[in-house]
């Protein structure tokens, strides 16, 4: 295993090197002129080409690369080209809000996917089975806004269950005021597919022989359930949570908007509108490397819940 | 920067050596922005939201009376206006002794006097070429000697300590300014935050991160910056003693009960200050309705709930019973600004200073459908600007008629008779027959779209083929400033209530900088030169009023709007009085139960 592992960490190099160069050109080529952010209204040609010295937009392109590859080494960004703080201590202040409310939400939305999805999968066709999935196929045609426009303005504003907006320094008190809302609505918003998904994956397992047999050994429905067929419905269910893993990291970005979380997603969105690149390439390397590491994780896991899965 | 930031409000109250403070602590009042501010280094940030801080942290030499109106400048830590002699080249300026910088570590304890000094190492920053202030356009030029000490310094930092005849300080507290042209408004330009003082010490010993650490002579100080979704202040322990003794505009009701509210409190009564960043607008509604906020300009999608608007007259607006029940006030303030759409003075389709190239600029400007887009867009809170100087800066006359109006038979008729003939695809050519096509630089919001469409209404009720090139903000930025846009809109915010500050848009030389249209019309430039010789008064007007006629004349822009804004209080939010300039007033604020 650990041969597999180290060819797949040697394989994310040139993956990673790959992410650089495509990055690095599209930022050049549609990323916008920050020196006219940055000027204000003084934008005499000296003062735009002294911006551009300082930023480092005077020397060739070759040479700018250089120095990205330099910090993606490092791991050190530098500096905010808009506000001038260092890129690591701005994402280290964000991705805490992020993860707080990323990480409730994806627990919670998976539990409750996971034990529904088994619940209805197992009454299949049953009213209970049938009213799950139409509800949740409603629930998937209505805009992640109208939830969250809707539900700010009913349970927190008319119903006043929970404050409007808010965040602050202390984790408990985030969790037990300011995240409830916003997680309520996110759930709302992920719940739906997901049960849909999950039970999908359940009913196909269901209809396998081996579940046949299972029961013809005369298993109990729950040691065929939880013991068979749930570990095989766990390798499609472990591919959807890996790759929502690496997104934890730019958080909710309309959540984090309307409910005034100061994480990732806010971030993200102000340094595409500011054309700030060194946050723009630290966040992009960031979750680039997450999405990598995560990929390695689900493998291991596959092979893990199922040893049939060989890792070559 | 969140523990030093706590560790640095720690140490002002501790090391505070003029610790009485007069704020009430137990005050706090909540406000919201919709983003965050850049830092708060005066010299490095130019948003609104930074400057909205910074004016309360740092003391421009003079600012604007809170309560006159039009806005008025009065000394701020200034003994008196200055004396300007030397054909309004020279100002000498008396700095108030006894006015401390709020304790920092950086002074080792030792109180901190403003000095003459500070204010010429604050000034003199925005024209060092490592700073790349955004206010520089402000000062460039400026003062006598100046531009040889930027040259000596070679693209480097400034020899800060090399004197210039331009920034002299005579004594502790006396500083001389030398101009190089005669300028009477000169003390608008100071009165911008930008150019409050900041210590060269704390600069220097911050020098890594000076957007952090703001170190000022103001009613507040920064105690939680950037890494919070709440930006917090607290009142100055050193501030200077200062009472609200303002007069009210007799004319404004609100200001009335304002100077009745306020009289002989020393400021600033509010002990706390919470900026709520807040990027939405039904949170920043909300929030106010739950009072998590104590006022807020009413965003466009309340308008509706929060007004009754007259349908015949979308400005005669007054607050819903509701709210007027719960004794709510409502204050409405026209935004100093001109919007407006440019044509490329320099194109050869839109540009140029003949009679048939003046009459397409003519029959678009015709064809724009202002009062439509007011009330469809604006939703009726906006005027049409008719000056290029709009209403509470001087020099703007509001007896100007700038807008053409709308009217597109006279636009179709104005094009057939320049020769813009129809062409057998229904879209006019140009006189030689060649194709007519114009194209508009937009952004790619929802809110663009918007506005793309109006466009699109009015170009083709004249029958001239219109294409979009859609960009980011910056890249057409770029592209206006080496003029390769044909048209494209744009707006002015003041920087200060004097007129020379918009009637330099226009002004030839300021071609590729503030002037996006290359409009260089010799005799406007040459009444621009002899305009801002004179101050405000009957003979710079004339001249205003004639340089109007030559834009109206040229058609170089069409004349957009001024939004009106709306600002809802809660009942037990005293002393707020919306001013055109200062925009976060918080000192002269109070919150009484």
């Amino acid at each position: 295993m650990w041969s597999y592992v180290i060819r797949r960490v040697l394989q994310m190099i040139p993956t990673l090197f790959g992410v650089m160069l495509l990055l690095f050109i599209l930022f050049n080529w549609v990323g916008g002129d920050p020196s006219y952010i940055l000027a204000g209204k003084s934008l005499s040609d000296e003062t735009l080409a002294s911006i551009r010295a300082q930023l480092g937009l005077d020397q060739s392109l070759p040479a700018q690369f250089l120095i990205f590859v330099k910090q993606v080494l490092t791991l050190d960004f530098g500096t905010s080209w808009v506000t001038q703080q260092p890129v690591s201590e701005t994402i280290a202040s964000r991705i805490v809000p992020s993860l707080t409310l990323m990480t409730a939400w994806l627990v919670t939305s998976t539990v409750l996917a996971i034990s529904i999805a088994g619940l209805v999968a197992y009454f299949r066709a049953s009213l209970l089975d049938r009213t799950v999935t139409m509800i949740s196929t409603v629930a998937m045609s209505v805009s992640v806004l109208v939830y969250i426009i809707l539900g700010q303005y009913f349970l927190a504003y008319r119903l006043q269950l929970f404050p409007v907006l808010g965040w602050s320094d202390n984790l408990w008190t985030n969790l037990t005021t300011y995240v409830p809302l916003p997680l309520i609505l996110g759930l709302a918003v992920s719940l739906a597919p997901d049960v849909r998904f999950y039970r999908s994956c359940f009913l196909e397992e269901m209809n396998h022989d081996y579940v046949r047999t299972a029961r013809a050994k005369g298993l109990s429905e729950r040691s065929v359930m939880v013991r068979h067929v749930m570990r095989n419905a766990m390798i499609p269910i472990v591919t959807q949570l890996m790759m929502y893993l690496p997104f934890m990291i730019v958080g909710a970005l309309l959540l984090e908007r309307f409910f005034g979380i100061p994480g990732m997603g806010r971030e993200v969105l102000l340094s595409v509108e500011r054309s700030d690149f060194p946050m723009i390439k630290a966040i992009t390397i960031y979750i680039v490397m997450a999405i990598m590491v995560f990929n390695l994780l689900a493998d291991l896991v596959y092979h893990w819940l199922d040893p049939r899965v060989q890792l070559k | 920067m969140k523990n030093m930031t706590a560790f640095i409000s720690a140490m002002c109250v501790a090391m505070s050596p003029l610790a009485a403070v007069a704020a009430d602590m137990e005050k706090t009042l909540d406000v919201a922005f919709v983003t965050y501010p850049t830092g708060y280094d005066p010299a490095k940030v130019s948003d609104a939201y930074s400057i909205a801080i910074n004016s309360n942290i740092f003391d421009p030499m003079v600012t604007y009376d809170y309560l006159a109106r039009p806005a008025t400048l009065i000394p701020n830590t200034i003994e008196a206006m200055p004396t300007i002699t030397n054909d309004g080249k020279t100002y000498t300026i008396k700095i108030r002794p006894g006015i401390y910088f709020s304790a920092d570590p950086i002074f080792g304890g030792t109180p901190r006097e403003l000095t003459a000094a500070d204010y010429i190492y604050s000034i003199k920053r925005h024209l060092d070429p490592t700073i790349n202030s955004p206010w520089s356009y402000l000062v460039d030029g400026k003062f006598v000697g100046a531009e040889e000490m930027v040259a000596a310094a070679n693209g480097g930092a400034l020899d800060y300590d090399a004197e210039i005849e331009g920034l002299r300080a005579l004594d502790t507290y006396t500083l001389e300014i030398n101009l190089t042209a005669t300028n009477y408004n000169f003390m608008y330009v100071l009165a911008t935050d930008a150019f409050g003082a900041v210590a060269r010490e704390v600069i220097e010993g911050y020098v890594d991160n000076t957007n952090a650490h703001p170190v000022g002579t103001g009613p507040y100080i920064l105690k939680e910056g950037e890494t919070s979704s709440v930006i917090e202040l607290v009142a100055n322990p050193d501030y200077r003693e200062m009472t609200f003794d303002f007069a009210a505009d007799p004319a404004n009701p609100i200001s009335v009960q304002a100077a009745a509210d306020m009289a002989g409190k020393q400021l600033p009564v509010i002990g706390n200050v919470r900026v709520h960043v807040i990027e939405e607008e039904q949170p920043v509604w909300l929030s106010f309705l739950n009072g998590e906020l104590d006022y807020t300009g009413i965003p466009q999608p309340a308008l509706r709930e929060a007004l009754v608007i007259n349908p015949d007259d979308p400005l005669d607006v007054r607050l819903a019973d509701e709210f007027v029940a719960q004794g709510m006030t409502l204050q409405r303030q026209k935004a100093l600004e001109v919007t407006y759409t440019y044509f490329n003075m320099n194109d050869p389709v839109v540009g140029g200073y003949e009679p048939q190239q003046i009459a397409l600029r003519r029959a678009i400007a015709l064809a724009w459908p202002i009062n439509e887009t007011i009330a469809r867009i604006r939703r009726g809170q906006a005027v049409p600007v008719q000056y290029v100087v709009p209403e509470g800066v001087a020099g703007h006359n509001p007896n100007f008629v700038g807008q053409t109006g709308y009217d597109p038979a006279k636009a179709n008729a104005l094009l057939d008779a320049a020769g813009y003939a129809i062409g057998a695809d229904g879209f006019r050519t140009q006189p030689d027959g060649s194709p007519l096509s114009i194209e508009f630089a937009t952004g790619t919001s929802a809110i663009d779209r918007e506005w793309n469409e109006f466009y699109q209404q009015a170009f083709d009720s004249i029958k001239v083929k219109l294409t979009f090139k859609e960009g980011q903000w910056s890249e057409l930025a770029k592209e206006s400033m080496e003029g390769t846009l044909q048209m494209w809109g744009l707006a002015w915010g003041a920087d200060y209530p004097d007129g020379d500050n918009f009637m330099q848009l226009l002004y030839g030389p300021n071609t590729g900088d503030a002037n996006a249209a290359g409009f260089d019309q010799p005799d406007y430039n040459r009444m621009y030169e002899e305009s801002i010789l004179l101050p405000n008064g009957p003979e710079r007007q004339a001249l205003y009023d004639q340089m109007n006629e030559i834009v109206v004349g040229y058609q170089p822009w069409i004349f957009g709007d001024v939004r009106v804004g709306s600002t809802i209080s809660h009942p037990n939010v005293k002393g707020l009085v919306v001013h055109p300039i200062l925009n976060s007033a918080w000192r002269y604020v109070d919150l009484v139960e």
